[in-house]
């Protein structure tokens, strides 16, 4: 199983939402977050007043996948999420060890469907 | 009573008297005959360990009040005369107890230990509670009686003492009253005031109403309250399972359903319940509030004579601009006015209310006060919609009624300059207030539509608009309140789900505001209804994304691109266009005004832009071009619209295409849509043959349909074709700025030059071998000079900001247009 971690921008989450559902996804979970990458902090300026703007709002969104959905999951978010300008965001993948379903106690891919 | 075992027959008794009851309706006499049933249980533990001398066994706390609830712990107070064997006689209590998995609290004093525990204000309450169970009865009152005349000593001190724990508790668990998970024991107006009323009597050594300190109608008040806390508390406890007392949002819908309450129209059995609750709490806190003030105040001064309706605004408005707390003696004064059910609002009534508001946090006690008396609906009957209504919703905490009355306190503070000095648009939009008035009414009905039924934006537009009316608010004033109640999720809805890199959103969202002071007003109420939301509402991101948006709105505004002007123009042409198209799908009409940006739909006539609908709309070949020609401005001139996928170059190889086809550019204006489609309209002439027929419109097509396929290149062709005309013979200089505070997205680029053959070819082409993309472009000719604008993004999209690139493009433009 899989880690698949998005960062993306905040208006996009919707679209990534609709897309993890069309492919089935029926879980994820997604936080506000806020950091930089090659952006970095920048200065704001509203009427003359400057403001330091230092970490650009994302949201992330974290889904746990079966091997043989990764592919399509990242498809799925890369294609909703890239708007093409700057600032679109990160992905990548990541090995789960174990998953637990803390209901149940079903483990491995059974706590992941349905 | 003589069983095997008293306390595994206790739970059996307990068990039953669950079953005898659903579990909705274990209130005050369920929980008397429980209290009754531990009394037995310790009587014949008692009796079995040999009815010891010397020893009293007292129930205290709500067990001591015959309150005892399903899964509360059993409270005792075992006294002993200093007997050197208690520990036995506890032990034999204790352990068939413990052993049946009762939760047990147990205290064991001598008569003096019991006074010197009274350090402790929680156990000196819980002894006034006390009640002999079984045992020594001369014992038990050695131990009582002086705990309860040390009460009585200084009843005035012990109410106070009694207040500060009212207000600790307060400050530690919020309201019972309006807090939408609340604490049904230790919250403001829960039963631990209830009690709090108990041991006051026991202060004054009299109950309450002789006392002079609860009057009769409040005594009913607080006893429907405690019935209705305990009933509640005890579903809560007998669903979970457990010593529980916050009414959680998953147990409410069971706890509704236990209790009897069902769906009603626009209220959910659930919120039913919430309200319910809410109105008791809100007695009890009331009513208690009152006696502790009454008691603590010694004398009530001069009785406090109140006329009518509008007295009891200014009173309130003069003690809470003196920051004080409402005197026992105007309190009772309100009480005592006859209000009419619909008060009507003249000068004086409204500027009192108004400075109630202007009060912030003090004035918000004071409406506090005018709800618990009933007295608010009475101003404003439509308060009785969102009075103790629950909201369903992650980020609010309280009540709509509550969070209201928050929301314009909090306003009040922001513009009293007491809000965040490190927030310049916050600092910046005080400054411009105009109407503060106006700000603090919006902020004390934006949610007012919140009433269970439909969208509450709309809803609560029309309810404040009423509202307003009937209170004699009037002109701009009126007309801000009601647009902050329209638009109050405008600012924190867009900067969170839209995207703020898009111009013609941020255009939409100015055209909507009109003016910078309603947009700082806007973003006053944004905040002022996020601190009033929640701890979660407004985040370091949320406001991140608020600000961003408010300053890009602003700079908007700050360089001309919408104002209200604009905005009703934006409309008008807007609405002129629909009618035009009057017959097409309205989806289609719609996607065509949404796909176009505002640029186009301000600077293109209605009457073309329904013309360019015909071949904008349908879908587009990758390599397709679509040309519609129309008569001109002016005589022998054309109008010609050019739409086509848009690439880099795209605009240039227009120019040039139209050059070959021996055609002149007198003005064009360049646009492209949000799905990239390029919409270039020319006004155009025949550089040598006036007319411009459809066969030269095809070849024109044709010519760039092969150069966009790569089957040409253009670039030779333009340069053959101006060799063969002169230059002119007194070209003006060629002027050239850049200039990156103009628009938000773009570098703007002015070029002036002499007219030629090819020049607008020339110039758009520079910026397509530096891979910059013109996004708009404004071309116009005077006297045989042009003079164009051109809006350019960098290959992300984003304006350039690059200083080689920047004055790359001014020596490249040079290079190239320079003789």
């Amino acid at each position: 199983m899989k880690l698949v971690t998005a960062i993306v921008k905040p208006h996009r989450i919707d679209d990534v939402k609709d897309a993890l559902r069309e492919i089935g996804v029926s879980g994820l979970t997604t936080t506000d977050v806020e950091g930089f990458g090659r952006q970095r902090g920048h200065t704001e300026v509203y009427r003359g007043a400057e403001y330091q703007v230092d970490f650009v709002p994302k949201v992330k969104v974290e889904i746990v996948v079966d091997d043989g959905d990764v592919d399509g999951v990242v498809d799925a978010i890369v294609k909703a999420a890239r708007t093409g300008k700057i600032g679109d965001g990160k992905l990548w993948v990541g090995e789960v060890e174990r998953v637990m379903r803390i209901r149940t106690g079903e483990m491995g891919p059974d706590a992941l469907s349905g | 009573m003589s069983v095997s075992d008293p306390a595994a027959h206790l739970r059996e008794e307990l068990r039953a008297l669950e079953r005898a009851y659903t579990i909705g309706h274990h209130g005050l006499g369920v929980a008397g005959r429980r209290a009754g049933l531990v009394d037995a249980c310790l009587v014949e533990l008692f009796e079995r360990a040999g009815s010891p001398a010397g020893v009293a066994i007292l129930a205290i706390g709500g067990y001591g009040r015959m309150v005892q609830l399903p899964a509360s712990d059993i409270d005792l107070l075992v006294v002993h005369d200093d007997d050197a064997s208690i520990g036995a006689t506890v032990d034999a209590l204790l352990y068939p107890l413990w052993d049946a998995a009762f939760a047990v609290g147990h205290a064991v004093r001598t008569p003096e230990e019991c006074l010197a525990a009274i350090e402790r204000f929680d156990a000196w309450t819980a002894m006034l509670d006390g009640r002999l169970v079984v045992g020594d009865e001369t014992l038990a009152d050695r131990a009582l009686a002086p705990v309860r005349a040390r009460a009585r000593e200084d009843p005035a001190g012990f109410a106070r003492r009694l207040r500060d724990a009212a207000d600790a508790r307060r400050a530690r668990f919020g309201s019972t009253a309006h807090l939408l998970e609340p604490d049904l024991k230790e919250g403001s107006g829960g039963l631990r005031d209830v009690a709090s009323l108990g041991w006051l009597a026991a202060a004054f050594g009299t109950d309450l109403e002789s006392a002079g300190l609860v009057r009769a109608r409040e005594r009913a008040a607080v006893d429907a309250g405690a019935g209705f806390l305990v009933r509640t508390r005890s579903a809560v406890q007998l669903l979970t399972g457990r010593r529980a007392d916050r009414l959680v949002s998953e147990l409410q819908p069971d706890v509704a359903r236990e209790m009897g309450f069902v769906d009603e129209p626009n209220l959910l059995a659930t919120d039913g319940l919430m309200r319910s609750l809410f109105e008791h709490a809100r007695n009890v806190e009331h009513v208690v509030g009152l006696a502790l003030a009454r008691a603590t105040a010694g004398t009530t001064g001069d009785p406090v004579v109140i006329a009518d309706a509008g007295a009891i605004l200014e009173a309130l408005a003069d003690a809470a601009e003196g920051g004080e707390v409402p005197s026992v003696g105007l309190l009772d004064a309100i009480e005592d006015v006859t209000v009419p059910q619909r008060v009507g609002w003249d000068a004086r009534t409204r500027a009192a209310f108004l400075r109630l508001l202007r009060s912030g946090g003090s004035g918000s006690g004071m409406f506090d006060v005018l709800d618990r008396v009933g007295l608010l609906e009475r101003f404003i009957p439509a308060w009785t919609g969102v009075r103790c209504r629950p909201q369903r919703d992650p980020y609010h905490r309280s009540t709509v009624d509550a969070h209201l009355v928050a929301a314009a306190a909090g306003m009040a503070e922001l513009l009293a300059g007491s809000g965040d000095a490190d927030d310049p648009i916050e600092l910046s939009a005080v400054a411009q207030v105009e109407r503060p008035d106006a700000l603090l009414l919006g902020a004390l009905l934006h949610d007012v539509g919140k009433i269970g039924t439909g969208g509450h934006v709309p809803i609560g537009t029309a309810i404040a608009r009423d509202t307003l009316d009937a209170m004699g608010v009037a002109g701009p004033e009126r007309d801000l309140a009601v647009f902050l109640v329209e638009e109050h999720l405008l600012l924190p809805d867009t900067a969170t789900r839209r995207d703020l890199s898009d111009e013609d959103l941020l255009l939409d969202v100015a055209a909507r505001i009109g003016t910078p002071e309603r947009l700082g007003a806007l973003y006053l109420l944004a905040k002022a209804d996020a601190f009033a939301t929640g701890p979660a509402a407004w985040t370091p991101w949320r406001e991140t994304l608020v600000r961003e948006l408010v300053a890009k709105v602003q700079r908007v505004f700050d360089r001309g691109e919408m104002g209200e002007e604009l905005a009703a123009r934006l409309a008008e042409r807007t609405e002129r266009l629909r009618q035009l198209l009057d017959g097409e799908p309205d989806e289609q009409i719609h996607r065509f005004i949404l796909r176009v940006p505002r640029s186009y739909l301000l600077a293109v006539d209605p009457g073309r832009a329904a013309q360019h609908f015909r071949i904008v709309m349908p879908p587009l070949g990758r390599n397709e071009v679509r040309t519609a020609a129309s008569a001109g401005s002016r005589a022998g001139s054309y109008e010609v619209v050019v739409v086509a996928s848009d690439r880099p170059g795209l605009l240039s190889w227009i120019a040039g295409a139209l050059a070959i086809g021996g055609i002149s550019i007198l003005a064009a204006q360049a646009f492209t849509t949000e799905d990239r489609t390029a919409i270039d309209v020319f006004e155009v002439e025949g550089a040598f043959e006036p007319e411009i027929t459809e066969a030269r419109w095809r070849a024109f097509r044709n010519t760039l349909r092969r150069t966009i396929e790569g089957s040409i290149s253009l670039e030779h062709r333009v340069r053959e074709k101006g060799r063969h005309y002169p230059r002119p013979r007194m070209p003006s200089p060629v002027t050239i700025r850049v200039l990156n505070d103009v628009s938000e997205f773009s570098t703007v680029i002015e070029v002036g030059a002499s007219d030629r053959i090819g020049l607008l070819h020339d110039i758009t082409r520079t910026f397509a071998d530096l891979h910059l993309g013109v996004h708009l472009a404004k071309v116009a000719t005077f006297d045989g000079r042009v003079v164009d604008a051109f809006y350019v993004r960098d290959e992300l999209g984003r304006k350039v900001t690059e200083h080689s690139l920047l004055s790359g493009v001014e020596s490249a433009l040079r290079e190239r247009l320079e003789p």
